[in-house]
């Protein structure tokens, strides 16, 4: 039968198909990437078969994506062993065991690292590096934030959580923010990653909504004019409320996405609850990452690069400032490919190789000993 | 040489630190180690960690490595404990309810049950349940072990004791049905 005739059944149900679905077997991948690549008029065809597929497998995954997972978070483990091993040469045997008792606690953080950034992000934050400001509020400078014409601006908020504002957006901070509160107003859109404080909520509000949590790690898409307004969660939990309708509550929970259509001004919506929906969040057919994030996912390839060079480029990816307190760190050398979500989490996972240290100001990060 | 002598050789060389030979056994062994996994916990993303993580923790602990000759047994038990003690307490507690009650046999999910529990989108689980549910049993059964048990259209022929050609047009028509209902 012709290829070109295909039905989405076809797709499914051809062995050499499934074999490329799978990734198993090389000849069926360099056939089928040809092809797709040959015919993009079919890629709907094609998608809906291999979603299909994955669906009847129970997302059993591709052996190339997840073997290269493995190769990547090998050459990690070996770097930071390599970095381990060249420590304190003179101590090392009488302190073997120390060491490697050691060795075995980080390279259980480098596989929990991993599996983070398999899952699509990276979720853990040692707390030592926390700014510590409980107590007393900061005053802060209630002017709004812009993100202008840049793809992507981060900044750090006082209380030490990190917005990466997408272009076109504004945050603008309450008066007294990193008070009993921290709240905060968005139009646009913006990736959270909020520092975890048990007795002061981080409530998020936008034209239509009022987004409240406690420590996590969410997306919210609220720019004026758009159709809807969606709230994406990938870590932790929070509470979405409709303005003006506190009663309608919904608990959001990780990988779920909340939807609500924005109403035309002056237009009130008879039952505003028929106009929310939750739903699950996007997987890219191709990566399996959440749609959602795309525009703020970095997928660093290093090559035997200087922190310098790495910094520089992270620099211009979130659009914050990196700057060096040090100039030997500036020289430290990396190889490796990663992905993250946000700046800290791509800083945090260079240093499992090269231990350097860093802190948050509000409009830059400097890098130390 | 059959995959179970392949298998024996890269642990092996693994054992000799080998890195190519951890992913040949990789290769041999994932997507028996993710199914296992999902009968245990439909839970696609934690199978498929704790599979890397296995492998990763073969190669940090690669020269303290004993010889093993059933090797996707013992990766088997690895991964089975591993994901035991990630599942949550919940799921710990309910699995000792059932072994107290006998049910130890009946451990395994069944095939519809996973393929359900791991997708996230609740109308998504009901169109499936729905399509399942319009199938014959025999069309789950190759669907199962074609798509699910990774078999070729021969190995399902095979196993079910009818002609290939007989095994392609059920498997074509449940696909069929599947996709309409799953629109």
């Amino acid at each position: 039968m012709d290829i070109n005739q295909y039905s989405v059944e076809d797709f499914i149900c051809d062995e050499s198909f499934q074999q490329y679905c799978l990734g198993t077997d090389p000849a069926a991948i360099a056939f089928w990437e040809n092809w797709t690549s040959n015919n993009p008029h079919r890629s709907g065809t094609v998608q809906e078969a291999a979603r299909i597929i994955s669906v009847l497998n129970a997302n059993q995954g591709n052996l190339q994506v997840q073997i290269n997972h493995l190769k990547d978070s090998i050459d990690r483990f070996d770097l930071l062993k390599k970095a381990l091993q060249h420590e304190g040469p003179k101590t090392v045997r009488e302190r073997a065991p120390v060491v490697r008792s050691r060795l075995r606690y980080i390279s259980g953080i480098a596989a929990s690292l991993l599996l983070l950034a398999l899952a699509g992000y990276f979720l853990f934050r040692p707390s030592g590096k926390k700014p510590a400001q409980t107590g007393k509020p900061v005053v802060v400078n209630t002017t709004p934030i812009r993100s202008g014409n840049e793809p992507r601006k981060t900044v750090v908020l006082p209380d030490g959580s990190v917005v990466t504002l997408r272009s076109n957006s504004t945050i603008t901070l309450a008066n007294d923010f990193n008070g009993a509160t921290r709240e905060l107003t968005l139009s646009g859109e913006a990736f959270f990653d909020v520092t975890h404080r048990e007795t002061q909520p981080f409530i998020v509000h936008t034209d239509r909504l009022n987004i409240e949590v406690l420590g996590t790690i969410f997306n919210v898409s609220a720019y004026p004019g758009d159709a809807h307004t969606e709230t994406s969660l990938f870590r932790g939990k929070v509470a979405v409320s409709v303005k003006d309708h506190p009663e309608q509550k919904v608990i959001l929970t990780p990988n779920r996405k909340l939807i609500i259509a924005n109403t035309m001004p002056g237009v009130k919506p008879a039952n505003p609850g028929n106009n929310l929906q939750v739903v699950s969040m996007l997987p890219d057919p191709v990566n399996h990452k959440a749609k959602e994030i795309a525009w703020v996912r970095n997928r660093l390839k290093i090559e035997d690069e200087s922190l310098g060079t790495i910094a520089g480029k992270l620099q211009q990816w979130y659009g914050i400032k990196l700057e060096f307190a040090d100039e030997e760190v500036k020289t430290y050398r990396y190889s490796g490919t990663f992905e993250s979500e946000s700046v800290i989490k791509a800083l945090e996972a260079l240093q499992l190789s090269y231990p350097f240290n860093f802190h948050v100001e509000k409009e830059k990060i400097v890098i130390g000993k | 040489m059959t995959e179970q002598e392949q298998n024996i050789h890269y642990w092996q060389q693994l054992r000799e630190g080998n890195k190519q030979a951890l992913f040949e056994l990789y290769n041999n062994t994932y997507f028996h180690l993710v199914r296992f996994g999902l009968k245990i916990t439909a839970n696609d993303e934690l199978v498929k960690d704790c599979v890397t993580q296995l492998f990763l923790q073969l190669w940090d602990k690669h020269n303290r490595l004993n010889e093993v000759t059933q090797v996707r047994a013992y990766l088997f038990t690895s991964l089975r404990r591993m994901l035991i003690d990630k599942l949550d307490y919940h799921l710990k507690t309910d699995a000792a309810i059932s072994r107290l009650s006998g049910k130890e046999e009946s451990e395994e999910l069944p095939y519809e049950e996973i393929i359900i529990q791991v997708q996230h989108d609740d109308e998504l689980k009901q169109k499936l349940y729905k399509a399942m549910e319009l199938l014959t049993p025999k069309q789950k059964e190759l669907i199962r072990l074609m798509f699910f048990e990774g078999l070729n259209y021969e190995q399902v022929a095979a196993r079910t004791s009818q002609s290939i050609k007989t095994a392609y047009n059920t498997i074509y028509n449940a696909i069929k049905v599947l996709r309409n209902t799953l629109r």
